[in-house]
């Protein structure tokens, strides 16, 4: 491996902005590009052959944000291959065609559907409970394990290569994932008897608040539309109270 | 002043939320506090943004689609609570219901603006392309960067105009008719309700209801357990 580190500290820098012309048509292909050409800039002195690296990582590219940083990684790995002559320039292809649907998979599951929900909810409890300073250990707590595991993968992919697999396997994300969301649903839970608790007022309030709950939860099942409902609450709670209730 | 500092912190975190970083810090518990402190009025954000995030939790953009825009919208809804709450001189729960009656179409126009800049991008794929062939791979590689600028003046423009309006509406109101907060203060009840709901159907496990309203029942039972022995 012959990456100077600046240079992976420039990639992972760059991974950050994987999403930033986010298009229909290449999805992150701008970003990816954008992510590796420190690398590539390295590897390949001379211009045309740099420039033939860059343009074929402007193909489709679609994976998790954070994920991404492995496939970015593996990348520069193959490229490594392709410019000492061992391997095909296709190879680095084949590899981010490979894995940009499964990554996408495991981090859509773990992160976007588990891991951010639960620190919303730890967050949303810690800001009822004990006002900003939750927040702020939220934040960090959070970025601090993003951060690591996007720092993580992207050494782990340009270390190992294909053998990367392995090492997001050992993480066991989608394990950890349900016991995460469980984990969540008891904060949201939390928070949402703290919110009833201090909103609801009188008889009539509390039966509204438990009704808009429960009513709700079944509707939301039976997939109506959010704001629909949002605007049913609330004008719910203003016939309630015009009609007298909740005093 | 206040409205200007609304205005780069709403645009800041429009970029963050999918373009750049992705650390939590556009989430509607977070970004709430931060517009209400931009506008005076912390404890004002960290209501609305905690009651928004649970109603948002399940909000993510998967592939090619695309979720509500929450980073907006919360922006002008916590920065028009807090104009209304310090004109008012109080009623942050009344004040909390307008603000979320006349801010949440926004979430519906970000997702608009949003999917029309995604297809604006490709101009900068295009644009990437043609000066990757011309040999200027540097400005190339700059074609990505430009994709952030058009998040950032949407949420700069959009947060604090609604924000001036949730406030110019919600003062107008609860001065005219100031038997309404009442009401209001019940209709933000509701709305807390049915986030908390919104947020059990968002985690995407069999489990979760029965985990969601366990810890629900048994803290609101402690609390008023608490209260009886009091």
């Amino acid at each position: 491996m012959s990456l100077a580190p600046h240079t992976l500290a420039r990639v992972f820098w760059r991974c950050l902005f994987l999403q930033a012309a986010w298009n229909p048509r290449g999805m992150q292909n701008l970003g990816f590009a954008y992510a590796i050409d420190p690398a590539l800039r390295e590897l390949y002195p001379d211009p045309a052959a740099r420039q033939a690296a860059l343009a074929r990582h402007l193909g489709f590219f679609n994976s998790h944000p954070y994920m991404a940083a492995a496939i970015v990684g593996g990348a520069i790995h193959h490229e490594e291959r392709v410019a000492r002559g061992e391997e095909a320039a296709d190879q680095p292809l084949t590899y981010k065609a490979t894995l940009q649907g499964p990554l996408a998979a495991v981090g859509d599951g773990f992160f976007w559907t588990a891991l951010r929900p639960a620190f919303g909810a730890a967050a949303a409890l810690g800001a009822l409970v004990l006002g900003w300073p939750a927040l702020v250990a939220a934040v960090l707590l959070y970025n601090a394990v993003h951060l690591w595991l996007r720092f993580r993968l992207l050494r782990d992919g340009y270390l190992h290569g294909d053998e990367v697999v392995l090492d997001i396997r050992a993480l066991c994300l989608p394990a950890w994932a349900d016991r995460v969301r469980l984990t969540a649903a008891v904060l949201a839970g939390l928070a949402a008897a703290l919110l009833v608790d201090r909103s609801a007022g009188g008889l009539a309030g509390g039966l509204l608040t438990a009704g808009a709950a429960v009513a709700g939860f079944y509707l939301l099942g039976r997939k109506a539309p959010l704001l629909p409902l949002a605007y049913a609450a609330l004008l719910a709670g203003v016939a309630v109270g015009l009609l007298g209730g909740g005093s | 002043m206040g409205l200007l500092v609304l205005a780069a912190v709403a645009g800041l975190a429009a970029v963050e939320r999918r373009g750049f970083l992705q650390a939590m810090l556009s989430r509607p518990v977070i970004l709430g506090p931060l517009c209400g402190l931009a506008l005076g009025d912390l404890g004002a954000g960290l209501l609305l943004g905690a009651v928004l995030e649970l109603l948002f939790l399940g909000a993510v953009s998967l592939g090619a689609s695309m979720a509500l825009h929450e980073t907006v919208a919360t922006a002008a809804i916590a920065g028009g609570a807090a104009l209304a709450g310090q004109r008012l001189g109080g009623q942050q729960v009344a004040v909390a219901a307008l603000a979320v009656a006349v801010g949440l179409p926004l979430a519906i126009a970000g997702r608009l603006a949003e999917a029309a800049f995604d297809k604006g991008n490709q101009r900068l794929d295009e644009r990437a392309r043609r000066l990757l062939l011309a040999g200027d791979a540097r400005g190339a590689m700059r074609c990505n960067l430009l994709g952030l600028a058009a998040p950032f003046a949407l949420s700069a423009l959009l947060a604090p105009l609604g924000a001036a309006a949730i406030g110019a509406a919600a003062t107008l109101l609860l001065t005219a008719v100031p038997r309404l907060a009442r009401p209001l203060e019940l209709a933000f009840a509701a709305f807390a309700a049915l986030a908390c709901a919104a947020a059990a159907r968002s985690l995407r496990t069999a489990r979760a209801p029965f985990f969601f309203f366990g810890s629900a029942g048994t803290l609101l039972v402690i609390l008023a357990l608490g209260r009886l022995h009091r």
